[in-house]
Formats: C-alpha cells, structure tokens, sequence
C-alpha cells in the first residue's frame, strides 16, 4: 500500500484547492513555497515592531 | 560591540511633545524621565528637514528597501494639519526613488477628524489609535487632565477609521493592559470596533517600580492575557493580535515582531521635536535620561546613533540579555521582555525582566494551546507528509505557470489546460514523480536568472501529461515535444523517434498495453509497457515487486535525476538491472526482518532508486565520502559509518545550507538536491546488509529533509551550537537532530548507535531552537527508545 492510499492523503487530496486558482503569490501556498525556493529580493514593507504605536 | 551596523527600519518622530489627556500611566509625563518639560512643544521646521535628510541619507547607504516612519508624541495631532503635511511632504520627497516609505501615526484619536483623514489618505499614512477596552476599562487610566472621560471622544475617532473612505488607513487599536479591567470585556470592546490589528501592552515596570499584582501571583499578567487568547481563538482568532503573533512565529522558529518579545535587534530611533535622537522612550521608564544619546539630527548621521553602546546593546540577541535568560529554554520566543522592564539600579538592565513570570506562563500557555496549528499532521503521520509534499509540487507547477506569464505560448497553454483537466486525477501521479520535482525547479531558476532555454525547459510539460495518461489508460493523445531524435517520457522510458539532429513533436496516445507514438513524416509505433527494451525503446526498468520488496522504478534514464551532488550512472546494462534488483529484494527482506515499522513506512514512500556511480569522490585526506543517498555527500570515518569525519583539531563546519537569522530550515539550490520525496540515489553495494543499511539510512534521510520543506522544526538562528556524540566539536541544531534522527532510525543495524543517539536525545530535549513541532518529532523519537529499551529488557 503506498501512503497515497491513506485516509489522510484522500482527505487532503478532497480539501485542496484546484491547481488553475492555487494563488502562489500570497496566503497559505506563498508560505509553503518559501520554504523550498530562494528568496527573492524585492522592496518588501514590513510591520512595525516599536512597542507604543502599531 | 564588534560587527557591521544594524541599521534603523523604524523612526518615530515625536512631532509634539504635549498631550490633550493625562493618562496616570503613560511612560512619557508620569515615570522616571522628565525630559518632556524642556522640549519645544511642535517640531521646529528645521528638525523636520533635517530629519528627512539624515533618513533618505541612511536608507540610500544601507540600501534599505524600506523605512517606516512613526508620527508620535505626546500627541501628534496636536502639531496641526499644516505642520504634518509639511512632515509628509519632506518625507515623500527625500524617500522617493530611494526606498519605500510606510507612513503611521499613533494617536488618542481625540483631535481625529476629517481633515487631518484627507491628509493622512493623501499621503497614504495609517492610523493607529490608543484604547484600554469598553469605557469603564479605558477610563481607569486615560482621561483629561480634569478627569473627564475620552471615551466618546476615541470611539468618535475610531468610527471616523472605518468609515469607507477612511477604512483603509486604520491601522488598529493599542491596549495596555490593567489587572482590575475584565480581559474578557477587553477584548470585546476591541474587537467590536473591527479593528485590522490589535495589541497588549503591559504596563512599564521595572525592578524598582514593578507592576502592580492586587493578588500577589506572579503570572497574574500572563492569566489576563491567556485569557483573552482563549476568548480571542473562540472568536476564530480573526483579528490579529501582535502578541499573540510574535509568539506563535517564533514557537514555530520564526521572528519576534514586536520589541516587546524575542532576540531581534533593536531598529528604531527616535527623533524629539527639536531634533534630539534618542534610543527608544520607553526607556524613560527606568530613569531621566534613559534614551538620550547625545545626538541630533543637525549634527550626526544615523550612522552615529546606530554605533551608540546603548542602541547595539539592544542588538546583541542572545548575547544581549542576562545569564538567566541565556539558559531559558523559552528565550526565543521571549528575548528577556522589553529593555526597559530588566532596569533595575544600579546594576541597569542586566537582569530578567520584572515580567519574567508571566513571558514564560504566556509562552507555554499559548504553545500549550495552539498545539494544534504548531504541530503539522507531516511530523506524525506519514500520509500527511506524502500529501504535503504533493501539495508542494503542485503548488511549484502553478508557479511555473505565473511565472512564464504566457511566454510559453500556444504549446504551454494547451499543455496547462490539459493539466489543469487532469487534476486530482492522472496529474497526481506525475506529480508525484521525485524527479518532476526537480524539473520544476530547474526550470523556475532557469526563468529567474533570464538564462536562454528556460522557456524551451518549461515545454516539456507535454511529456509528463502523456506519461501521465498513459500510466492511467486514458487514451487522450498528447503533443510531446522532442530534440536530438529523442522522446522521453518521465517515469515510463525514452524512444528513438528519429535521428540526432532531428526535432518536433510527436503525437503520444495509450493504446492497450502501453502506448502509440506517431512522429510528423512518419509510420505510427506502438511501445509495449512490459518492462523489456526493444528496438528504439529503453524502458525505465522496475525492481522489487515480490518477496516483500516493494516495486520500485530504477530510474537510470530521467535528465533530472542528476541531483544527489554526485555522478548517475548512465544507463544499466540488462545484467546490471537485473543484479539490482536481486540484492535489492534481498536487503529488502533484512529491512523488514530488522525495522519492519520503518520499512512498512518506507514502503509506502519511496518511488524511485537511481543508480549513483560506483567510484565516491574522495575527500583531500583519502577518505572516500560515501554519498548521502538523500542527497549530500559526506566524509565517513571507516571505523563508525555514520560518523562524520573532520580533519582533527577543526571545527565542524557549519551547515552550508544554514541562512542567515531567517528563523526558517535551509533552502536547498536546485540541481545539488531538488528532487521530490521518494528518491533515493544509491552507489550499489556488494552485500545486501551494506545496501538494507544504505537504504534505511537514506530513507531517514529523505523523511527528514521533507519534514523539513512542510514543516518548521527549528530556527536556525546561529546563537547556539551544541556537542554532538558521535564528533569533535559542536554542531548546530540542524546537525545534532540529522544526526539523532538518522541513528535512532538504525539502531536495527547499529545497536551501538542507539546509546549516541540517546545522548543526543537528552541534549536536544532543552535546545531553545527547537519548534513546538520539532520538538514533537523528538519526543516520538523519545517514545520509540524507551519503547525499545522495555522490549530489550524484557527479552
């Protein structure tokens, strides 16, 4: 049996979004591919850290 | 402090010194500091210009990608709407073409109206807003100087926010937090006013003047705002909380994002209203003249002020904060509090902070609680795992689809929209294929960089949707693409189609049995699937399928298969597959005999084997460095096999994929390791032992580098480095739990082993850089020797 089979690859395989709307730039899938492709560089804002204001 | 600048992301610029409320517990007009009373009360022109200069000056030196500027006080608006839009204009001005400018203001919201709102919409600057809770929590503290209540007029401030026209520059609410307010409430009232953003702040402290705790427990404070999470994730977590953030990023081996928590350094400078720069104010807790430098913006650089002693103490991470903290396990994600909460005279800020009770109850307490979403289904069950990594290389074939933005034509379109078809059905097994991996990313480099054959690169997606269909039986015929008279079809063979200069495509299309090629010109071919070469056709061969062996593809034919970091061999011969494939099915049958689970598990895994060449490269001491068969090459040391090997009296070098202060697991180059979990590269060895242990080894190998692509199991920040059992020298995180992992998995093989590994266990069980999910692995590994230390005992 190959773990494709399993019940917890056949109930991530019904909940995953269809390959043509995979938004691969922003949310859940823009962080699964940070992990495995070179960060790139680009003029990034970020939040602010200072504790008295947000 | 030795080393390059930390230079400043974050300004806030106090545009006046005064305030319209008299809040009893705000850190500028009621601590320690008094500086507040000589300052003009509105930035002199001078100082804005100035300021603008120095910023634009810093940010250009350090090729800042962008600068975030602060509009604070006292209160801001009190400067009126011309004096800030002369701020914004001078600050729009100097920064552009330089570097992103991000624009804020932090107010009481009092003197919040249209008119400034159509400024700040104009240059874009957003608003965040004080507010303690429901009226009786924020009138405890934040009232007009003859006790009137803000209230009507902050909420008046806040609707203003989210009026349509305005929605986009609220930015959120700021709380302090105050022991007699109901948390529950609290957070009601905030979330209320729909806020993007919220955040907590406990109430300035130190040693000297701790915090009030009405019950004397010392994680009063910690119980308040455990409450509000436990209010807050019932409410679905929808509004973003600082707090909780920072601390769910770095329990899960990312920063810190907020001073307030974690190692990060210090990037803020302050600017008063007569150019003054100071360190941050909430120093001036701890005592008058806390944050001056002795710097302004007429006279010194940013640069000055970075080199202060007391702006790099603040950015020494680990080395930053006391002896206590240094051996808290709980220091990355707490950093020791806030600076100024460690004051205490006259030793300063070398201490725990007064907080210290409660930063470690929040900490386990909300780890304790999002158990859940820190701890990925990969790291426990393998089927999660094996879906993971599927999602993955979908979600790098959707990429190469943006990416090539429709540079790939025709032939790309109606390749993407057959995929696009296949979907959740014949696309997943092709998919699921180790080496498209590798395509995928070869591909995606080959784009990033410009280099010529990229795009040629990305049309081979045809050949892996008719292998794909083919392996189905779905008899859809497909387009390949093929040069020097060679189609290949990933997983299934490569066909001589024509000759060596000959190129185009040919139309491929499951028949029974196997499939037809028909080439332009020529007669059409039909290739059985049946595992024998014949004339033309070289079949990627199968081994195992009996005995207990699982069938696995030796894969000696995909172009991609190249990436173990040493030599494939090129294609076996009929004799060489078949020796495979007997001492293959025979290592097998020791694998399942020694570590059933593990070969179970693998079983389920692994796809692919590639044949590595015979002769490992060796390292400039002689010693042959047997490859990784999940993908490094590494010196043994012939008399411990798992050992690595370091010419004596160097230290072990330091893991060549380690990132700098990412806080995220290494990201591997493509083409030295790309490939897909499921393969193996494996130089065949003479015994069937050496290759049962070659292939458990690699397996470990390979689980644990997909874990990590799916998963974080630690930060690799670089503060720590820990002795590793089996070698000189210390490791970091990264190598001791390779190292534990991959022993504890051969303890079948190397009973030996098992006592390093379990050494290792114990160091590992208390390393700060460990995740909530990376220390869920090492307890299973924990679990798995206790369990076989009661079965050895019991035999």
């Amino acid at each position: 049996m190959t773990l494709q089979t399993t019940a917890s690859f056949a109930v991530a395989k019904k909940n995953r979004v269809p390959l043509a709307q995979l938004d691969v730039r922003s949310g859940e899938t823009a962080e699964k591919l940070a992990r495995i492709l070179p960060r790139t560089a680009g003029r990034t804002l970020r939040d602010s850290t200072f504790n008295s204001a947000l | 402090m030795t080393g390059p600048l930390v230079p400043f992301r974050e300004i806030v610029l106090k545009v006046h010194s005064r305030c319209d409320l008299a809040c009893d517990h705000c850190y500028i007009y009621e601590h320690a500091d008094h500086s507040w009373r000589t300052r003009p009360k509105a930035i002199t022109d001078e100082a804005i210009s100035w300021t603008a200069l120095r910023l634009a000056e810093h940010a250009k030196s350090h090729a800042l990608p962008s600068v975030s500027v602060i509009l604070h006080g006292g209160e801001p608006l009190l400067a009126g709407p011309a004096r800030l839009r002369r701020v914004c204009e001078e600050l729009t001005a100097a920064l552009d073409g330089v570097a992103e400018l991000d624009l804020r203001v932090h107010t009481n919201g009092l003197q919040l109206s249209p008119r400034y709102l159509d400024l700040f919409d104009e240059f874009g600057v957003r608003v965040g807003i004080s507010l303690d809770g429901d009226r009786a929590a924020n009138d405890r503290h934040r009232r007009f100087a003859d006790g009137r209540t803000s209230h009507p007029l902050v909420l008046r401030a806040v609707e203003l926010l989210r009026e349509e026209r305005y929605r986009h520059l609220y930015l959120g609410l700021l709380c302090t937090v105050d022991l007699a307010n109901d948390p529950v409430a609290v957070h009601d009232a905030l979330v209320a006013l729909a806020p993007p953003r919220i955040d907590f702040l406990l109430p300035h402290a130190t040693w000297d003047t701790p915090p009030a705790r009405p019950d004397s427990s010392p994680t009063a404070y910690a119980d308040w705002l455990l409450a509000v999470f436990d209010r807050w994730s019932a409410g679905g977590g929808t509004v973003p909380v600082r707090l909780f953030e920072s601390v769910l990023s770095t329990l899960a081996g990312g920063p810190s994002l907020t001073e307030s928590l974690g190692l990060a350094p210090a990037d803020l400078v302050v600017v008063e209203t007569d150019g003054a720069l100071e360190q941050v104010d909430s120093l001036k807790s701890a005592y008058d003249g806390a944050a001056a430098t002795g710097f302004d913006v007429f006279t010194h650089t940013l640069d000055e002020v970075a080199a202060h002693p007391g702006v790099r103490a603040r950015q020494r991470g680990l080395a930053g904060v006391s002896g206590t903290c240094r051996r808290c396990p709980v220091v990355r994600s707490c950093g020791g509090g806030l600076y100024t909460h460690r004051y205490r005279a006259p030793d300063g800020f070398d201490n725990p902070s007064v907080y210290c009770a409660d930063l470690e109850a929040l900490i386990h307490g909300v780890e304790k609680r999002a158990a859940g979403a820190l701890v990925p289904p990969a790291v426990t069950d393998p089927g999660a795992l094996l879906a993971e990594q599927h999602e993955l290389t979908r979600a790098l074939l959707a990429s190469l689809h943006r990416e090539l933005d429709g540079r790939g034509g025709a032939v790309w379109e109606r390749a993407w929209r057959l995929a696009v078809a296949l979907d959740g059905g014949p696309l997943d097994g092709i998919l699921a294929h180790p080496y498209t991996r590798t395509w995928l990313h070869h591909t995606l480099a080959a784009l990033a960089e410009g280099r010529p054959g990229a795009v040629a690169g990305a049309l081979a997606l045809p050949s892996y949707l008719a292998a794909a269909l083919v392996t189905a039986g779905e008899r859809t015929p497909v387009a390949v693409g093929y040069a020097h008279g060679l189609l290949r079809l990933p997983t299934l063979g490569e066909l001589d189609v024509g000759g060596p200069a000959e190129s185009g495509e040919a139309e491929v299309r499951a028949v029974a049995g196997g499939f037809a090629v028909t080439a332009a010109g020529r007669a059409p071919r039909r290739v059985a699937l049946d595992g024998r070469p014949a004339e033309g056709w070289r079949p990627v061969r199968l081994v195992g399928g009996r005995d207990g062996a699982p069938p696995l593809r030796l894969d000696d034919l995909d172009p991609h298969r190249d990436c173990f970091g040493v030599p494939v061999r090129p294609r076996l011969s009929e004799r060489e597959s078949a020796e495979w494939d007997r001492r293959f099915t025979a290592a097998w049958a020791l694998l399942r005999r020694y570590a059933p689970d593990q070969a179970a598990e693998a079983a389920g895994a692994l796809t692919t084997l590639t044949p590595l060449a015979p002769e490992p490269p060796r390292d400039p001491a002689g010693t042959p460095m047997l490859p990784d068969p999940a993908g490094t090459p590494l010196p043994r040391d012939p008399a411990d096999p798992l050992a690595l090997r370091h010419p004596a009296g160097t230290p072990a070098p330091r893991d060549p994929a380690e990132p700098p202060l990412s806080g995220r697991p290494p990201t591997h180059a493509p083409g030295v390791r790309g490939h897909g979990y499921g393969a193996l590269g494996i130089a065949l060895p003479p015994a069937p032992r050496e290759l049962a242990m070659l292939l458990l080894r690699g397996f470990r190998r390979a689980k644990l580098n997909a874990l990590l692509e799916v998963s974080d199991l630690y930060a690799q920040d670089g503060w720590w480095r820990h002795p590793a059992p089996w070698q000189e020298g210390e490791v970091p995180v990264s190598g001791l739990l390779a190292g534990l992992w991959e022993r504890a998995g051969l303890t079948a093989f190397d009973p030996e082993g098992a006592d390093r590994a379990r050494r290792a266990l114990t160091a590992l069980a208390s390393a700060p850089e460990l995740t909530a999910a990376g220390r869920r692995l090492v307890a299973g590994l924990g679990r798995e020797d206790a369990a076989r230390v009661e079965e050895r005992d019991h035999d």
